[in-house]
């Protein structure tokens, strides 16, 4: 990846793979009502690529340079298996820990190139992905930590 | 005639150049006294229209009428007083009983119009010159037409409550009873507020009148668990109660208590009087918690045959396995679902739907299904070594205990959550002898737990750590014991505006090690004895069934209700589900009653 388009493409191409994959889970989603959240989470990941999209062809800028708060939910939890009959709460962690994941791709790829117009457009990325982190951690902060 | 009575009108003019004895416009120059009843002001914003003023008058002169601007207002009827100012003998008295101390009188007096209909108005809403006069009459400071604190129910020291599972709460005597239904202004805003809207004020009225059979005739129009609710019902009717603004609101919990204590469960059916008629129709339940059995309880007076389904070989679902007996002893519990079964229904114990029985079986075989199977999944905590044999779960405590089993929990605990199944669970391991640490990652105002849970359970002893976010769970030395590993979080401001979220502080470490962790952070429901295709076809969101009107789901025949079907997750509610769902399922069986002739 050299190019800013390359890099873009790499990050639509990861959030149209999110999507397809919580589709496919929403397809196989046995436990009640569990189909329906996962097709939201598969319409998020897909209003994540619009976005990226939209910067790519200039229609919208990145994240600007701000602070996202970072609840640091999915940082502890342990990995979960994205079997058949997955519960809401493990859909959410998944769902954390993909964000996560691509979160630190971005800021790992960004720590390792110099100053440059590539590295901003790491940087960006990578304050998209802690975003939609911040996004499903809230869920879960709201709907599985109710007592807690 | 003579000439001088013919001149004479003439001679009377030269007193129009004279200085007149009267005074014009006198108030002009006269202002009321700085306490002077005069015309009447209304802070409709602190107004809650409890209607204090208008049953207070003796002249009749206030009626309470609808203002648009307040309807669905939260703890607020709606309605304003409108004065009738050829009624009003200025008396104060409406500001004396004023609830909210909204009502008050300026010290203006005067008020000439040609239109005597402007002499009927409704303060604070029509617009009035003397609406923010600083002088005029109010209450003394401290003055009350009724006792502003409520009667202290007589409660187990913490020394003593934490010694056994005896009910902490003692009861009223009939004399504490009657002084406490004196505060009640009968106004009737919690009738609005409580989920199974109880008749409140009149029931309260029959301890004035010493007539505890009509109480509790009244009560089971709405509710079937009276002796339940009178005292773990989370209240919401003491929430908008108006005597609770200026003071402390009336013990509603208590004194329906108080009501069902006086009446032996013998006197019942000869009291309630409940003629059954037979329908020919029968509906399944599954589920004997609060929820089913309010709409065994309904059904039945309806004359269906109801069966209800329980998986746990007693009835009352969580107020059994989850209520712990000193908030509610079980004779008491027994006393409210006793008296339903006396009806007639049959109570299945021990029969889980999906194994002993299939769903769609129970679907063929009856008229409607009512489906009440709460929350009975403990959410886990999904943190690292969270599987270790020492972490239990605050469920499974309570269950054990409720059934008399021990938990196992040795001397040292920490409870995880700040709901009322940690409070329960803490206050347990109190009982059970051993020292309570309970870990909450916000603050302890942010706990969703009753408050007075809360502050019963810091006061037998619990120890709080208030804003500790568990993070891991580590095996100690001793096989007995285990470890937690916990941060301490700071509260930030939500981006989105909702409530502040806890963050943890990495650098701010502690590991204890205790010999259990209780873990009491969530539960969840369980749906699987549903197939994926009836699954399907109902309305479920997190969970959670989405009802339509009359608790109704998507397949007509099934109704849902409770725990399972309602954001509040409390009895009181469940109970309402259970009498709505028990008017819906007599919509669907007898629809010739419902339609209009």
């Amino acid at each position: 990846m050299n190019t800013v388009d390359e890099i873009l493409d790499y990050a639509i191409d990861q959030e149209q793979q999110a999507a397809d994959f919580y589709a496919d889970l929403a397809g196989r989603a046995e436990k009640a009502g569990m189909k329906d959240i996962l097709l939201e989470f598969a319409a998020e990941e897909q209003r994540h690529k619009e976005r990226l999209l939209a910067v790519k062809t200039g229609e919208h800028e990145l994240t600007p340079e701000q602070e996202v708060l970072d609840l640091k939910i999915s940082d502890y939890l342990v990995e979960v298996e994205t079997t058949d009959d997955i519960s809401y709460q493990d859909a959410l962690i998944v769902a954390m820990k993909r964000e996560r994941a691509a979160y630190e791709l971005y800021s790992d790829m960004a720590a390792r190139i110099p100053e440059s117009n590539l590295r901003e457009v790491f940087v960006g990325l990578a304050r998209e992905e802690a975003k939609h982190k911040l996004f499903f951690e809230s869920e879960y902060d709201e709907r599985v930590l109710v007592d807690n | 005639m003579n000439l001088k009575d013919l001149l004479s009108p003439f001679f009377v003019w030269q007193r129009a150049f004279e200085k007149p004895y009267t005074t014009l416009r006198p108030t002009i120059d006269r202002p009321g006294a700085p306490a002077y009843r005069g015309f009447h002001i209304n802070v409709s914003e602190e107004c809650v229209g409890c209607g204090s003023c208008h049953a207070i008058c003796q002249n009749q002169a206030i009626d309470m009428v609808a203002v648009e601007e307040f309807a669905g207002r939260k703890a607020d009827s709606g309605l304003r007083p409108r004065f009738d100012y050829g009624r009003c003998c200025w008396c104060g008295l409406c500001v004396d009983i004023c609830t909210a101390g909204s009502l008050r009188m300026s010290n203006e007096y005067a008020w000439i119009t040609e239109d005597p209909t402007e002499f009927h108005f409704t303060a604070g809403v029509d617009d009035k010159p003397w609406q923010n006069n600083e002088l005029g009459y109010r209450r003394a400071e401290g003055y009350h037409l009724y006792p502003p604190k409520r009667i202290e129910m007589d409660m187990l020291s913490p020394d003593e409550s934490v010694q056994s599972f005896e009910e902490v709460a003692r009861g009223y005597s009939e004399e504490q009873a009657r002084k406490e239904a004196d505060r009640c202004v009968e106004c009737g805003i919690c009738v609005a507020t409580c989920p199974a809207h109880m008749d409140v004020p009149d029931y309260i009225h029959s301890i004035r009148d010493g007539d505890y059979e009509k109480g509790l005739q009244l009560m089971y129009r709405t509710n079937p668990f009276p002796a339940t609710c009178g005292r773990i019902c989370t209240r919401r009717c003491e929430s908008v109660c108006p005597v609770g603004i200026l003071g402390e609101p009336v013990a509603i919990r208590w004194l329906k208590r108080f009501i069902v204590d006086q009446v032996d469960a013998q006197d019942y059916q000869r009291i309630l009087n409940d003629r059954i008629s037979e329908s020919g129709h029968r509906v399944a339940i599954i589920g004997a918690g609060p929820g089913g059995l309010s709409a065994a309880y309904y059904l039945r007076k309806n004359g269906h045959a109801v069966t209800v389904f329980e998986a746990h070989e007693a009835g009352g679902g969580m107020l059994r396995y989850g209520v712990p007996s000193y908030r509610l002893p079980d004779d008491d519990l027994d006393k409210d679902i006793d008296y339903i079964v006396s009806l007639g229904v049959d109570i299945r114990y021990n029969t889980r739907i999906g194994k002993d029985i299939d769903f769609e079986q129970l679907l063929a075989d009856y008229d409607a299904v009512f489906l009440s199977t709460g929350l009975s999944v403990p959410s886990n905590m999904r943190i690292q070594g969270e599987q270790h044999a020492r972490v239990l779960s605050g469920l499974q405590v309570l269950a054990d205990v409720a059934s008399g089993r021990d938990p196992g929990i040795g001397s040292q605990v920490a409870v995880i959550g700040g709901g009322n199944v940690a409070m329960d669970a803490a206050r347990v391991s109190r009982r059970l002898g051993a020292d309570v640490t309970l870990l909450y990652r916000r603050r302890i105002a942010d706990m969703p737990a009753d408050t007075e849970e809360i502050h019963e359970s810091q006061e037998e002893g619990c120890h709080f750590v208030p804003q500790a976010i568990p993070v891991e769970i580590i095996a100690a030395d001793n096989p007995q014991q285990v470890s937690i590993k916990w941060g301490e979080a700071e509260m930030v401001p939500d981006p989105k505006g909702g409530r502040p979220r806890p963050v943890l502080q990495e650098d701010r470490m502690h590991t204890d090690t205790y010999d259990c962790i209780i873990s009491a952070i969530g539960q969840g429901s369980d749906l699987d004895f549903l197939s994926k295709e009836i699954q399907e076809q109902l309305a479920i969101e997190w969970g959670k069934f989405t009802p339509a009107e009359y608790q109704q789901s998507a397949l007509k025949k099934i109704f849902v209700g409770g725990d399972v079907a309602n954001r509040t997750a409390d009895a009181i509610s469940a109970i309402e589900d259970g009498h709505h769902a028990a008017r819906g399922i007599e919509r669907l069986l007898n629809p010739d009653k419902f339609t209009a002739k």
